[in-house]
């Protein structure tokens, strides 16, 4: 089963003044458990694709299929719950709610999505210690470093399992060795649990991880490398 | 608290302490003020009432219909007496009295003077009124048929009479007969209020039936309710005790001092508008301090709806914000409120002014207000309402939300 | 020169950066100085009309009687008519007018019903500048003289007494001697009174018929002067209290009635109380407003810092916006009351609880006075006050370190 089916998607919008083409007649399949990058460079296109697939926004045109379901036509309400359950969003920067401690930012997430109070509490330390913050869960956001704040943002996405996670240039404000250790954990969750991962970037080095880099250029996609896992 | 959001909705207020503790200001300053003046404006009108209704009506008088507008010695409660007993076993109190009352010229060695005279009955009068606990020179009458009357300061000084002394009084009998008697004054009043004092008095009502050829008729039987609340009950109750086929009226104080109601009304409602400005200010002040706060938060709000919250819940936590902020409000006003109300309460409050005012409404000079729930808590309560309708405004603009756009706001 | 004018030019467009919260603390501004005008307008109109009222019906400005005539208003303490001295005074201009009058109690029977009153003789030409009853008078006429032998009733004692215009009632009262003098009188004349104890209590006769009646020769109980504001009134009595003599007693009328006397007082303290309520409820967003300003622009007026702005610029700067805002406010609220008051001018129609409004000595339409004082207090109070309350975050605006000051995330 494809994770992802995009077919012949279209976006444009406004910058100003001036009409961007955000996608063009973009058509895309991801299958279940894959480890994708999407490459461009700033303005290409990736962060409207991400958006499209996460359901953060509509396309002017075009379907969009997640698991077998079709989810571009869906309305507000059904798309914010397919958000809440079944796809997990990392950003490259302020993720987490800054007065909430790191168990807490978790918490919130499987309040919202209705997890029993009785179980949260476990949960969130277990999903903590999975991303190893394991002793750091009552810190807030700014007793933290950029690594391990990142590293919440991704408990918190995978906070109820779901088939796939998107992030957008997840390590862009991070130094070397913590991005190092955030695509390590990334590659660790898509292998053990088989989390489909989509990640935009323009960072090579991240790239180097994936095990399928399209590229995109001006809302097409202009090219699409599978290659073996490093 | 296990509740993450409301953990969430508690501290994000902390986040500018400062505007958090102005908006909290204006509530508790508004709140304080409020507590205040209501828990005073409740003792000034209950005591309004009460002074007034003790002094000169009771709650109820049972009448003749028409008495009320024309006082005419003609419009009689017939066998009065038994009427005020049959009363008295049905409602099992004894705050009922018999009354019938005449315009007389009174004169001393040297004086005359026209006024209003009561007959009252002995035994059942003060349970009443408060007129013969206010009897500063003398006693009270002895029984139903004694020939003594008791009169008010102000008329003794103006008959240049005191106790002990004599008063002939003439006046129409209920036949138009010619009436006539002499008294003995054994009892002097001081009301505090000058018209009673001056022109008014009181004598037993067996002698004043004799006197005026009631045929043991009178004008009105008094009835005292336990408290206001209960007056319609107690109404209703008497109406059912009056005797077949009579065309007896119950009158409530309502109707027999209708000005009274309608000044605390009149007082009410102009309070009660000049408390909704201070209300909408208040209002006003958490609409920008919400408004303020969530366009402040407008990427983070994007990002937390990308993760799946709707609009509906961020606006349900920015209502849960200000429901806080309002109680903290609600809570540090009553407080400081309370104390207020509890330190007036012993030490009184007056203003400069009140004085001349008190005679003519029946209050003291200085007020003791007391503490009361309604007192405490109906203003900060709607306080704690307005402003979190206020902060309506603000929830309800985040439907409009698009997460993508607000994660690209500044 | 030029400086101030950049200044209120950036003052201008700071307030404008973010519109919403400044047009939400306009409105509030404008709705404080709205309700702080208005309410003052209503009051004050209540009760100059309830004083006015009240010293109409009152004995005049100033008036002189026995010196036991308050205690005992009755025929045992009368005076002489005014003359020599006095009755030059009461000539003098600053005397708008005066009358002598008899009052005594009474009583007035109908054929149907007899009543206690208060019996008053007056002076008809010369009373017809001082009290009501010349206005008032609903149906007949006047009294012609003081020697006229018919008598004046209000309405509502026409209708208890059951009787009419025309018709023959009988007057009792009290002689020197203790004795009852009592003769029969012809109602000429009725009238309204706004407030109904007068209707009911008070019954005019001439002067003379009544003195004749009572066996008083010339004597009266009082003289009721007329000065020519109620409002100032301690010239006129010493003037008058000079001339009297020690024999009598002069009173201006707040003295007679304290409870009329101090509503004046009390109704400026109130508009006082009233203004700084509304201002202090309105003192908590307008600071907020200026704190959540400055906070925006804390880089901004860093970078101003460190370019070369003295902190007492930033200082004026932050001032000049405050002011800005609150003159505003100001301009808006002001017409806003003034608009809401013009068409009010006939008056609010509160007759609902016009008995009530009786209880208080007021009529039952409410007459909005709008006094310049009043408007200039409040409009003062919000500058004077607005500008001590946005000192504090001014102050703490310009004395922000530069470097931390740009440096802020």
């Amino acid at each position: 089963m494809k994770s992802v089916h995009c077919i012949d998607l279209c976006k444009t919008y406004r910058q100003g003044e001036v009409e961007v083409t955000g996608l063009d007649h973009v058509n895309l399949e991801i299958e279940e458990g894959g480890f994708v990058c999407l490459s461009a460079p700033s303005g290409g296109g990736k962060t409207t694709l991400l958006n499209a697939i996460g359901g953060l926004d509509t396309p002017d045109s075009g379907e969009i299929w997640l698991a077998g379901n079709r989810v571009d036509n869906l309305s507000k309400g059904d798309l914010a719950k397919m958000r809440l359950h079944q796809i997990g969003f990392v950003f490259q920067a302020y993720n987490l709610i800054p007065v909430l401690t790191a168990r807490e930012n978790v918490e919130f997430v499987m309040e919202v999505q209705g997890v029993p109070a009785a179980d949260r509490r476990t949960r969130a330390l277990e999903i903590l210690d999975e991303v190893g913050l394991a002793g750091l869960e009552d810190r807030r956001p700014a007793q933290m470093s950029g690594g391990q704040q990142q590293r919440v943002a991704v408990a918190r996405a995978i906070a109820s399992r779901p088939a796939l996670v998107l992030a957008d240039e997840p390590t862009a404000n991070l130094d070397s060795q913590s991005a190092d250790q955030l695509m390590e954990l990334f590659v660790e969750l898509n292998r053990n649990h088989g989390t489909t991962f989509v990640i935009a970037t323009h960072d090579q080095r991240v790239m180097g991880y994936a095990r399928r880099v399209i590229r995109m250029l001006d809302g097409q996609i202009v090219g699409d490398e599978q290659k073996e896992a490093a | 608290m296990k509740n993450i959001t409301f953990r969430l909705a508690w501290r994000n207020l902390w986040r500018r302490k400062r505007r958090t503790w102005l908006t909290v200001g204006a509530m508790v300053f508004s709140n304080i003020l409020l507590v205040f003046m209501i828990s005073l404006q409740i003792g000034m009108y209950g005591m309004m009432i009460n002074n007034t209704l003790r002094a000169q009506t009771g709650h109820l008088q049972v009448q003749a219909p028409g008495y009320n507008d024309d006082h005419k010695m003609r419009q009689v409660v017939p066998d009065v007496q038994g009427l005020a007993n049959t009363l008295r076993e049905g409602l099992a109190t004894d705050e009922v009295a018999a009354r019938a009352s005449a315009f007389a010229l009174v004169s001393s060695a040297d004086r005359s003077y026209g006024l209003q005279i009561t007959g009252v009955e002995p035994e059942f009068e003060a349970r009443v009124s408060s007129l013969p606990g206010l009897i500063k020179d003398g006693r009270f009458f002895s029984n139903a048929a004694a020939e003594e009357i008791i009169i008010g300061r102000v008329l003794a000084r103006n008959l240049q009479v005191e106790v002990g002394d004599e008063l002939t009084f003439i006046g129409s009998g209920r036949d138009g007969s010619f009436a006539a008697a002499v008294v003995t004054v054994v009892g002097i009043f001081e009301s505090g209020m000058p018209d009673l004092d001056r022109s008014f008095a009181e004598v037993p009502l067996g002698f004043f039936q004799d006197v005026f050829a009631m045929d043991g008729a009178g004008h009105a039987v008094a009835v005292m309710a336990p408290g206001l609340i209960q007056v319609g009950q107690i109404r209703t109750q008497t109406e059912a005790l009056l005797p077949e086929g009579s065309d007896l009226v119950v009158h409530d104080w309502d109707a027999l001092l209708p000005g009274l109601k309608q000044a605390i009304q009149a007082d009410f409602t102009s309070a009660w508008f000049m408390y909704g400005i201070l209300i909408v200010l208040v209002a006003f002040s958490v609409l920008n301090t919400q408004l303020m706060s969530v366009l402040e938060r407008t990427k983070e709000f994007g990002i937390v709806m990308s993760l799946g919250v709707t609009p509906g819940r961020l606006g349900r936590l920015v209502l849960l914000e200000t429901a806080l902020m309002g109680t903290v409000g609600l809570v540090l006003g009553v407080l400081l409120g309370g104390a207020l109300v509890m330190w007036l309460g012993y030490h009184g409050f007056s203003y400069p002014g009140m004085e001349e005012m008190a005679g003519k409404f029946n209050l003291p000079s200085r007020i003791y207000p007391q503490v009361s729930f309604i007192g405490l808590l109906f203003g900060p309560m709607i306080i704690l309402i307005s402003s979190v309708i206020a902060s309506f405004y603000p929830a309800i603009r985040l439907r409009w939300l698009e997460p993508v756009a607000a994660m690209r706001a500044a | 020169m030029g400086s101030l004018r950049i200044i209120f030019r950036l003052a201008w467009r700071n307030l404008w950066r973010n519109h919403r919260r400044t047009l939400i603390m306009l409105a509030a501004i404008v709705i404080g100085v709205w309700a702080m005008i208005f309410m003052t307008a209503l009051m004050r109109g209540m009760v100059d009309d309830m004083v006015r009222d009240g010293v109409s019906v009152l004995p005049g400005h100033v008036q002189i009687h026995h010196p036991d005539f308050r205690d005992d208003p009755t025929i045992s303490n009368l005076i002489e008519p005014p003359d020599g001295e006095l009755l030059e005074v009461l000539n003098r201009p600053e005397v708008v007018a005066w009358a002598t009058r008899v009052r005594v109690p009474a009583v007035i029977s109908s054929e149907r019903d007899t009543r206690g009153v208060t019996l008053v003789g007056i002076e008809p030409d010369r009373e017809r500048g001082i009290s009501f009853v010349a206005d008032d008078l609903a149906e007949g006429r006047f009294l012609e003289s003081r020697d006229d032998r018919g008598l004046i009733v209000g309405r509502k004692l026409v209708e208890k007494l059951e009787t009419g215009l025309g018709k023959r009632v009988v007057i009792m009262s009290q002689d020197p001697e203790n004795e009852i003098a009592d003769r029969g009188f012809r109602i000429v004349g009725i009238f309204d009174s706004k407030l109904a104890q007068y209707e009911e209590g008070y019954v005019f006769g001439g002067e003379g018929a009544i003195q004749d009646l009572l066996g008083v020769g010339d004597a009266i109980s009082e003289v009721a002067i007329l000065g020519t504001d109620y409002r100032d009134v301690e010239g006129l009595h010493q003037m008058v209290a000079d001339a009297a003599g020690p024999d009598v007693e002069v009173l201006p009328w707040n003295e007679l009635d304290t409870y009329l006397g101090s509503m004046l007082a009390v109704m400026d303290g109130f508009v006082v109380v009233w203004i700084v309520v509304v201002f202090l409820a309105l003192s908590f967003g307008l600071i907020n407003t200026l704190v959540m300003a400055v906070f925006e622009r804390v880089r901004e007026i860093g970078l101003m810092l460190a370019l070369g702005m003295t902190p007492r610029n930033i200082l004026s700067q932050i001032l000049v916006e405050s002011i800005l805002l609150l003159v505003i406010g100001l301009a808006i609220g002001n017409l806003a009351a003034w608009a809401a008051i013009e068409p009010l001018k006939d008056g609010i129609d509160v007759s609902i609880v016009g008995e009530g409004m009786e209880y208080f000595g007021a009529a039952s339409v409410l007459y909005p006075a709008l006094y310049l004082k009043d408007v200039v207090l409040a409009n003062v109070i919000v500058i004077v006050l607005g500008f001590f309350a946005s000192l504090s975050p001014a102050w703490r605006a310009s004395r922000y370190d530069p470097v931390r000051a740009i440096t802020k995330v």
